[in-house]
């Protein structure tokens, strides 16, 4: 039972993590029905830009002040968000129009391109997160351990999910983006403007993915310049999991994927972890495609 | 140049290819016998995913399971590599009946992701030594050389030779394939599935029939592959290896011979060669996957509209 709570709370924040990451890839297909194979590498470059404030402000190692972790995340959600920008511009709009598969090979360039990128700048190596940028103040329950870190991990992830819902489902641009989703034609000829739309959505999904990024950086303490491929498959696991292209499912799914891939590690097997997963995706593939919340889409004939 | 004068440049190419032997350096023997070896493996990938439409990012696997076929009954049970081959053809052809019958009803991009999942359980498969008979990370070290009539062949020349041999029959095969009725029922698939079977094309089968083909030619050259380098691996086999072969589809240009071959010489040989610039490759590469995509969408050397 304890094991059980203990792959729970440890499943709850990684949950919380891949759903952060999950929703910058939903609301990219939702509306460009694009898989965004560089999104994986967006957040890991926000752990990287993150750790570079944090370590140039604070002195290696040092454990950095509130407010210079603060900075460190304003900063990379500012850069992440950029790039995610230009991004759309160079790799992605030119393609609008083209082969479904032009923009996909164009996706895993930029994937490659990002990700290369981070390794020639910072290092080819594992570079370690300094100790004390969130609290480590450690909860023992029975011989369940809750850490302050987890805690924070998950009431800021839970705080950011809710303000984008807010704001996807209270606002009038909230309300374009969805409306964008469903229809991009009708909604052109509802006087939306599409392409403000999507660049939002890529300046929206990177800010978060720079956060979910960070986050992978601050619970394991590392960051490796090629894990965003395997964070970020597991993120858009998560998307297809909730349906893909729908916001709410993006943040069930990361919950539910955290859950099962903590569990299977810890009781099915740990070398098989991943690959459980990936069992998984494939069986919820078959049943239901359209994932938890998606909705079923007529073939247009 | 119409279709004609293209297959007969095509045929006097590779016939020089067959004497270059006695020209090149033994270091562009090396390079010319990789290029055989991944452009069939490239062919084998378009026939999914160029000619049938269906978007295969695990092919890879197909690849993997054919060599490793080859290394362990070369290495465990002394058969000779050539006499591997018709084995890990048939194998291949048989994981890819198994993984694709339930999958190809799927959609575009979610057939995508469970083939990416494919290539992820194999990889972690070997690496964890399933059966004990794949040796785990590190793979199978001490597989032999193919002979011919009793003599085994050790030159690099002679291992190009072969690898030359395949890549000639399979491009046969899909000179074939494109005027044979099965080339067009996969066209019509991909271009059109539901007036496809309307027509009374059974779009299960032939799909299927696509990956078992791809998947049997993959095998083909998972023999020369671990017998050309003597060994394999769970990292020759990864998810990447699966991207570059979609990539090489995509930028020459799906269901175009010349586009595929074109396409394994800038993702395959032109790497190789520009060894020396390792750290930068891969940045490089990536930019000019974006760079291609965007000023040609179709592919560097797209497939004619119409057959002349």
């Amino acid at each position: 039972m304890e094991t059980f709570l203990q792959q729970l709370v440890n499943g709850l924040t990684v949950g919380s993590i891949y759903a952060l990451i999950a929703l910058g890839y939903t609301m990219v297909y939702g509306i460009l029905k694009l898989i965004n194979f560089a999104h994986g590498d967006l957040a890991v470059l926000g752990a990287f830009i993150g750790l570079t404030v944090m370590t140039g402000m604070a002195g290696s190692g040092a454990a950095p002040a509130n407010w210079i972790v603060i900075v460190a995340f304003v900063l990379a959600v500012l850069v992440v968000a950029i790039a995610g920008v230009l991004l759309e511009f160079t790799a992605y709009r030119p393609l609008r129009h083209a082969h479904r598969l032009s923009a996909v090979v164009s996706a895993l360039g930029a994937s490659m391109f990002i990700e290369n990128g981070i390794m020639l700048i910072w290092s080819p190596q594992t570079l370690t997160f300094p100790e004390g940028i969130m609290p480590d103040t450690t909860f023992h329950y029975g011989s369940v351990v809750i850490s302050a870190t987890q805690i924070s991990i998950v009431a800021i992830s839970f705080v950011l999910m809710l303000a984008l819902y807010l704001y996807v489902n209270k606002t009038r641009f909230g309300t374009a983006i969805r409306a964008s989703a469903i229809d991009q034609d009708a909604a052109r000829l509802m006087g939306i403007n599409v392409n403000k739309v999507i660049v939002s959505v890529f300046i929206l999904g990177p800010a978060l993915g720079a956060i979910g990024g960070l986050f992978i950086g601050v619970y394991y303490r590392q960051a490796v310049f090629d894990m965003g491929w395997i964070y970020g498959l597991n993120a858009f696991i998560a998307a297809i999991i909730g349906g893909i292209g729908n916001i709410p499912g993006a943040m069930i799914g990361g919950l539910l994927l955290g859950l099962f891939s903590s569990l299977a590690g810890g009781y099915i097997s740990s070398t098989w972890q991943q690959a459980i997963v990936f069992g998984l995706l494939i069986l919820i593939l078959l049943v239901r495609p359209t994932g938890i919340l998606g909705e079923r889409v007529a073939e247009k004939v | 140049m119409t279709i004609q004068t293209m297959r007969r440049v095509g045929g006097m190419i590779w016939v020089i290819g067959l004497v270059l032997p006695l020209i090149a350096s033994n270091n562009w023997i090396s390079i010319l016998s990789i290029f055989a070896i991944y452009a069939v493996v490239a062919l084998s990938q378009d026939v999914v995913l160029g000619r049938a439409g269906m978007y295969d990012m695990g092919h890879a696997v197909y690849f993997g399971i054919g060599a490793y076929t080859t290394a362990i009954l070369n290495t465990q049970y002394g058969v000779p590599i050539l006499w591997t081959m018709p084995i890990a053809v048939v194998v291949s052809a048989l994981f890819g009946v198994i993984l694709s019958a339930p999958i190809v009803k799927l959609r575009g991009d979610y057939l995508l992701v469970a083939t990416i999942g494919f290539n992820e359980i194999f990889r972690m498969a070997m690496v964890n030594n399933v059966a004990g008979i794949t040796g785990g990370p590190d793979g199978i070290f001490g597989i032999g050389v193919p002979s011919l009539f009793g003599y085994p062949i050790m030159s690099q020349g002679g291992l190009y030779l072969i690898n030359w041999v395949l890549l000639g029959v399979v491009l046969v095969l899909m000179n074939n394939l494109e005027k044979s009725r099965l080339g067009r029922v996969f066209r019509y698939l991909k271009e059109d599935e539901l007036a496809a079977t309307t027509l009374g094309v059974n779009a299960r089968y032939y799909k299927v029939l696509a990956f078992a083909l791809g998947a049997g030619i993959a095998g083909a050259a998972g023999t020369l592959f671990a017998s050309q380098l003597a060994t394999v691996s769970p990292s020759a086999f990864i998810f990447m290896e699966s991207v570059t072969l979609f990539a090489i589809v995509i930028v020459g240009g799906q269901a175009s011979i010349p586009g595929v071959l074109l396409g394994t010489v800038l993702m395959f040989v032109v790497p190789q060669v520009f060894r020396d610039l390792a750290e930068y490759r891969y940045l490089v590469f990536g930019f000019a996957m974006i760079v291609v995509m965007v000023l040609r969408p179709q592919g560097i050397w797209p497939r004619r509209s119409r057959p002349e």
